[in-house]
């Protein structure tokens, strides 16, 4: 058994309201796994956790067996995410006063500018990823404790002259005595707590929404999501820029590795259109097709993203029963190329046809789980749809 | 199917149609009013160049850009400075103007951009004040209000730019690289990603693409071409002065990009080859103590356009459908072939 998706124990919370409630579930490779439930019942807040579009309160992830989410709870993230914005805050309100004291002049509003807009720069590196905020972390406290070197050189080479802040009477030593006695061994312990390897495993693998595209998890959307202004064959083309390689130089320069790169995706993206029956439309506007055409660009995007796994949000949601015959019989063809797909779907019939194997929720917690056949007998299930009568009638 | 215009006439004919025309300008008979006409066109030209370069942010990737002039006084007072303290060549001066243009938009981008809409928009609108200040007010560096006077002009094997038709060559030379830049942008990963940002930033990241990244790389060669545009204007006005910077500039640079269709590279172009020119006439017909009036007429052609056409002389969809048009005729033209 090939586990190509392993969720445990995950839990999202809004505010008061527990959208999923410790929600395990396993995937394997190859096969067709459908999630259905009630409206609310969390369905496509697992899908938006899975792909990173929410950040999960608790619980892990596994992908293969790489993990996407921490075991660390989104508080703690929150908490050491806040501690090191606070140091960052009162170590560069230190830089200002320094600069101050050793060149008086220069003390100056473009240097505060300068000074916020570093600030914001700070606050950006700290919330995303480890490796570069680690660089900054490590050169700010490069610079603070040599600032702190230097000034304690002078103090004891001038001890008669303690300066003053700049432009005032205050001295110096108001703001210099708490900094050293207090901030500086604070900040070395964030710093050392921050940079410890279970804090950078836990940014390391927090991967934001195009990383795990990147990881080979593509999806759909509930309400589709295309990008309505763009033809047709650009909307598959945005699908496959992860496993582009060309950028601004090669781009304006026009490379023979871009050349090549650009007659390869437009031949796939041509290829994936053919898959699912959209040849004939590829330079209209994604806007101009219909509902059902929609659906099936939307797959082909995806598709175009190589994933391993497909994550379809209710893919037949509005289509006459045509329509959805051909959508199964498509589904069963992506199965064939080798990805795992798990499906949200209302549509009992979809489901009972494709599905390998399904999930139920209902309001955040996993109510049952099986073959399809166990899945319409379960009186759990029924009762969620239809109501506690239904279940014992 | 989109009906578009010209299609009877393939885009690149028509592209060397109006770049000969453009060429020829200089030398038709216009009765002693060249020089005048030249200046315009110059100007217009000046203001495609902006215009192109600003509508990579709004245009192509959906972020209201308000501090676009900021760019501009950047490039125009590095190019000014380094012509006076330095005396480098305008070859020189260019590309460090637009490398210095695409800095402070990565200082100012990398930050900021995580702010949507709005938020955004006001972040830009603060740093093209914060330019005119610093202009302003830090004597040392910029000479203030006084502005800086003297930039030498720009010269070409040794020879010295002076009359109007050389600087009019220049400015479309300019304008031909910035245009193979953008369409060359427009067509590739990059254009395709910025496209897909404007377009819905969540079904964008979840076809790989890093937001923050793009974003700045798009604000930065924004920011690049403005520069490039302030450094032009520097070394044919040859005196820079910080209100020519002011909050005024990038409106009116939006104005043009409004007007023209925002994201279509030829409605950009349109945009200004049509309103910039417009200012000046009217500034010429209308009465002395009519003069200012004519921001009111100018306004009134923006609110008609908004009534009659409110996407643009040109839109974007239009502009993707023409582009789809000629994929197609490529297409066809390959198949007969095989």
């Amino acid at each position: 058994m090939d586990l190509i998706l392993k969720i445990m124990n995950l839990s999202k919370v809004f505010g008061g309201l527990m959208a999923l409630r410790e929600v395990s579930l396993q995937v394997e490779a190859g096969k067709i796994v459908g999630i259905i439930g009630p409206n609310g019942a969390g369905k496509t807040t697992l899908f938006n956790c899975l792909t990173s579009l929410y950040s999960a309160t608790k619980g892990q992830i596994f992908l293969g067996e790489q993990p996407l989410l921490p075991e660390i709870s989104g508080t703690k993230v929150k908490l050491i995410q806040q501690c090191a914005l606070l140091f960052f805050l009162i170590s560069l309100a230190w830089l200002p006063l320094s600069w101050s004291f050793f060149l008086p002049h220069t003390f100056y509003k473009l240097e505060l500018t300068l000074l916020g807009i570093f600030l914001l720069g700070i606050r950006l590196l700290v919330a995303r990823k480890l490796r570069r905020f680690q660089i900054w972390a490590w050169g700010v406290m490069f610079v603070l404790l040599g600032g702190d070197g230097c000034l304690a050189v002078w103090w004891l080479t001038h001890p008669s002259k303690l300066g003053h802040l700049a432009g005032t009477g205050i001295p110096l030593a108001y703001f210099a005595i708490p900094w050293s006695v207090f901030v500086t061994p604070f900040s070395v312990f964030l710093i050392r707590q921050l940079l410890v390897r279970k804090v950078r495993q836990l940014y390391g693998f927090r991967m934001g929404p195009d990383a795990i595209t990147r990881a080979g998890v593509a999806r759909t959307f509930q309400n589709i999501r295309l990008f309505l202004n763009l033809s047709v064959l650009d909307n598959v083309k945005i699908g496959s820029h992860a496993h582009l390689r060309s950028g601004l130089f090669s781009t304006l320069l026009r490379t023979r590795l871009q050349r090549k790169e650009e007659g390869l995706i437009e031949a796939e993206a041509m290829e994936q259109l053919r898959f699912v029956g959209l040849q004939h439309r590829v330079f209209d506007l994604a806007g101009s097709l219909a509902y059902g055409e929609q659906r099936r660009l939307e797959i082909a995007r995806a598709l175009a993203t190589k994933p391993n796994l497909l994550l379809l949000d209710e893919p037949a949601a509005g289509m006459n029963p045509q329509e959805s015959s051909r959508l199964i019989q498509l589904i069963g063809e992506i199965r064939k190329r080798g990805v795992t797909v798990l499906i949200i779907e209302h549509d009992m019939k979809v489901m009972m046809n494709l599905a390998d194997y399904i999930y139920a929720l209902d309001h955040g917690v996993l109510i049952a789980q099986g073959t399809p056949d166990e899945i319409r007998e379960n009186p759990r299930v029924i009762e969620a749809y239809l109501g506690r009568g239904a279940a014992h009638a | 199917m989109i009906k578009s215009p010209g299609a009877g006439i393939t885009h690149r004919s028509m592209f060397l149609g109006l770049l000969f025309l453009a060429l020829l300008l200089p030398w038709l008979p216009m009765g002693g009013f060249t020089n005048y006409v030249l200046r315009i066109i110059t100007t217009a030209v000046l203001y495609m160049i902006l215009a192109l370069g600003l509508n990579i942010v709004p245009g192509f990737t959906g972020l209201l850009d308000l501090g676009y002039v900021g760019f501009y006084g950047i490039g125009a007072y590095t190019a000014g400075l380094l012509a006076i303290h330095y005396d480098l060549s305008f070859w020189i001066i260019i590309p460090l103007a637009a490398l210095n243009g695409a800095l402070w938009g990565i200082l100012l981008g990398a930050p900021t951009l995580r702010l949507t809409g709005d938020y955004f928009a006001i972040v830009t609108f603060g740093f093209s004040e914060l330019v005119v200040l610093v202009l302003r007010n830090e004597l040392w560096l910029t000479r203030g209000p006084m502005g800086l006077p003297g930039i030498s002009p720009p010269s070409l094997f040794g020879h010295n730019l002076v009359h109007d038709w050389e600087f009019f060559y220049l400015a479309l030379f300019l304008l031909m690289i910035i245009l193979l830049v953008v369409t060359r942008l427009e067509n590739s990963r990059l254009g395709r990603a910025w496209f897909a940002i404007r377009e819905d930033e969540i079904a964008a990241q979840c076809c790989g693409i890093n937001l923050i990244r793009y974003k700045v790389m798009a604000f930065a060669i924004s920011a690049s071409i403005g520069g490039l545009g302030g450094a032009f204007y520097a070394k044919w006005f040859k005196f820079i002065h910080p209100d020519m910077f002011k909050f005024w500039e990038s409106i009116l640079v939006l104005c043009l990009i409004v007007f023209g269709g925002m994201g279509s590279i030829s409605g950009t172009m349109l945009g200004a080859l049509l309103l910039i020119p417009l200012s000046e006439i009217l500034r010429m017909v209308l009465p002395q103590s009519l003069f200012n009036a004519r921001y009111l007429i100018y306004g009134l052609v923006l609110v008609l356009m908004m009534r009659f056409r409110p996407m643009g002389l040109i839109p974007f969809e239009r502009a993707q459908a023409d582009k789809a048009l000629r994929a197609r005729r490529r297409l066809a033209a390959q198949e007969k072939e095989e």
